[in-house]
């Protein structure tokens, strides 16, 4: 069952365009992410929903019902907002039970459901004192108390752990989806930081540029993202360009030039089969490369590379690589799992061999590096190859 | 442990300092308002000649305060500062709340427009009010020619034109510590309001005004004290039928016989009134505040 629609939903803020058309269906029950850059247009989407801002074009419905010009106060959505909003005038108990107050609730009832709700998010014991006296943590759970207590259809959460140190946002997370579970309503998350988004989401919506990108489960869209920017913003990655040599049923092979006059050969598995001979883009994750000193025995050299080291980033639960093949620099997280237990630790400048498997190799789209800007280019140490190739 | 130490030399020293550069502030309070007080109080004590005082104590001043004689100019000057301050309140409060929403740049323009008034002497601009309110002033030339009306209107010398021109003066005392909390108002606070279901008035009384009352405490002080004293504003554009407390005060000094112990009393009995109604509002807004403690 559907609970919120949008149907090419835009809004205009004089000449800039922040969201852009955009359709999606959010299903009874789902919690659902908005994830992308600041000023990407998920929160004016989320305000929308809301009823804080009125789509320039389009419609919302909730339900059967289109909610598109109705007020907020009329809707059946409550937000938790990022700064949380407590009322600060008022004791813990009172904010919970504005809500209610405002629905001229019985005075007996609205006790019972304030315990009920303070006591869903463990905060019972503090119902008499004011927000400006306890923790974020604690903030945050009254604004859930807050919003939950009138039974809202859908829950929008506006960044709702940015406030917080990373121990406590983490343990919040893991508190959110116990209580989506107990709650069982729609949550709609919205989130710059893509480890909420994945670790929380049922599906989430990658935006970019008031437009979504790429919508889907969060390991879809990060092991097939659909495109550059999609595997560009989640996760790290390495972008490699080369020509397609053969097409096959799941799979392609590619020759791809390493910049430094040597050319290699790969495999590389796809979601819309390019033509023979065309010029394609794909993301290969760094956690799925194999390093290693000692070339792998294997049939055949493709999807294997011999390197150097050029850098080494040791990071606690991982090293990350910089290994350099011809004029390209590929990054390679390794995780310290010892299986040798003689290994030696990998060095500045060693020569090493890269392998991974076939169908880790994902071809995004035909000369895809061209979508991001310089400065995203020049985060993923991609911007000296694509300036290039647009001189050229 | 040490249980409490001596003060350290530089504390007494600070302490001395701070004796030392408060002194002349403290003189200056000593000799023109303390001594200046005590003589009133003296004076109102003493028996009225026809220029000054005969120094035989007598109560008949405060006898002919408190048996209402005087109950007329008081309750007048009451129902004015009360007045003053509502309306200061009900046109000040909208004007505030938008120069605390409006952007930036046009915040500080409208700001200086509210204190404008201020660089032009009060006198001038009461009068300025004489001429657009008298008979054959500006605001009745207007009116005329618009056809509103076919005769002048009498607004000067009303108690109208005492109210207008009295909130006209005051209105910047209430707007700028309005403007003041609400400027640090949270406004995401009503879009939770709103969200949690309450319309736009709900929301303005459960969250906006509640988060202004300090400034609705400190501008209600800024304006109700002064315009219980009226004195300036009434006699320039009020009428000789009512008379605030401020003209009788006024009147038993300049008009012969003279009453000095008479207008002494006047001014300690509006003191004492005035004090009276610090300490009413200084108890609510206690009472405010307690309700923000901790328990």
């Amino acid at each position: 069952m559907e609970d919120i629609v949008l149907e090419n939903v835009s809004k205009d803020f004089g000449v800039f365009t922040a969201v852009d058309g955009v359709s999606l269906t959010i299903h009874s029950g789902e919690l659902f992410s908005f994830l992308g850059p600041s000023g990407c247009g998920k929160t004016t989407l989320l305000r929308m929903i809301a009823g804080f801002e009125t789509p320039s074009g389009g419609t919302i419905r909730l339900g059967n019902q289109d909610i598109t010009d109705l007020p907020p106060y009329k809707r059946e959505v409550n937000t938790i907002f990022q700064n949380y909003s407590l009322f600060p005038h008022m004791t813990l108990f009172d904010n919970v039970a504005f809500g209610l107050r405002i629905k001229k609730t019985p005075k007996a009832e609205i006790k019972d459901r304030v315990r009920e709700m303070l006591n869903l998010v463990k905060m019972e014991d503090q119902a008499n004192k004011y927000p400006d006296q306890i923790s974020g943590g604690q903030k945050q759970r009254i604004a859930i108390a807050r919003a939950l207590i009138n039974k809202p259809r859908v829950l929008l959460l506006d960044e709702p752990l940015a406030a917080l140190d990373l121990k406590l946002r983490q343990h919040m997370l893991i508190e959110l989806m116990n209580i989506h579970d107990a709650v069982g309503i729609t949550f709609i998350y919205v989130t710059h930081d893509q480890g909420e988004a994945m670790g929380i989401s049922d599906r989430l919506a990658v935006m970019n540029q008031g437009k979504i990108v790429q919508e889907g489960p969060p390991d879809d869209i990060y092991e097939r993202p659909l495109s550059i920017f999609s595997a560009y913003f989640i996760g790290e990655t390495n972008f490699i360009t080369g020509q397609v040599k053969a097409l096959y049923d799941d799979y392609l092979e590619l020759v791809c030039d390493d910049g430094g006059g040597k050319s290699f050969e790969l495999d590389c598995s796809f979601q819309h089969a390019p033509a023979v001979g065309s010029r394609v883009t794909f993301s290969l994750r760094p956690e799925k490369i194999a390093i290693s000193r000692n070339k792998p025995r294997a049939q055949d050299d493709i999807n294997m590379l011999k390197g150097q080291i050029e850098d080494i980033l040791y990071l606690g639960s991982h090293t990350q690589y910089i290994v350099r093949v011809g004029k390209l620099k590929i990054r390679v997280f390794s995780q310290h799992k010892r299986v040798y237990f003689d290994d030696k630790a990998l060095d500045w400048e060693e020569k090493v061999w890269l392998f991974w498997h076939d169908t880790d190799t994902w071809m995004i789209e035909n000369d895809a590096l061209e979508q991001l800007t310089e400065a995203q280019l020049s985060e993923s140490g991609q911007l000296s190859r694509a300036l290039k190739r647009r001189g050229s | 442990m040490k249980a409490k130490s001596r003060p350290s030399a530089l504390e007494k020293r600070k302490n001395l300092s701070s004796w030392l550069l408060s002194l002349p502030a403290l003189l200056w309070l000593l000799c023109f308002f303390l001594i200046p007080y005590l003589i009133v109080i003296i004076y109102s004590f003493l028996t009225p000649d026809i220029y000054d005082v005969k120094f035989e104590f007598s109560l008949a001043a405060y006898r002919q305060v408190f048996s209402g004689g005087y109950l007329r100019p008081f309750f007048l000057s009451f129902k004015l500062a009360i007045y003053t301050t509502l309306c200061c309140l009900l046109l000040g409060f909208p004007v505030a709340y938008y120069i605390a929403r409006a952007r930036e740049k046009l915040k500080n323009t409208l700001l200086i427009f509210i204190i404008i008034p201020f660089w032009t002497n009060l006198i001038i601009r009461i009068f300025s009010w004489r001429i657009f309110l008298s008979y054959s002033g500006v605001l009745n030339g207007i009116l005329m020619n618009m056809g509103v009306i076919s005769q002048p209107l009498e607004i000067l010398r009303t108690d109208l034109a005492v109210i207008l021109v009295m909130v006209y003066v005051y209105l910047p005392y209430m707007i700028l510590p309005l403007y003041s909390v609400l400027e640090k108002l949270d406004f995401t606070l009503l879009n939770a309001a709103m969200d949690l279901g309450a319309n736009e008035v709900k929301a303005f009384f459960s969250i906006t005004l509640p988060l202004a009352v300090e400034g609705i405490f400190a501008g209600t002080l800024l304006v109700f004290i002064p315009a219980l004293g009226a004195y300036l504003i009434p006699q320039l554009v009020g009428n000789q039928r009512s008379l605030y407390v401020g003209q009788v005060i006024t009147y038993k000094i300049k008009n012969i016989p003279r009453n000095w112990p008479m207008a002494s009393a006047l001014s300690l009995t509006l003191l004492l009134l005035v004090a009276l109604m610090l300490l009413i509002m200084y108890g609510l807004y206690r009472r405010h505040l307690a309700r923000r403690q901790t328990q």
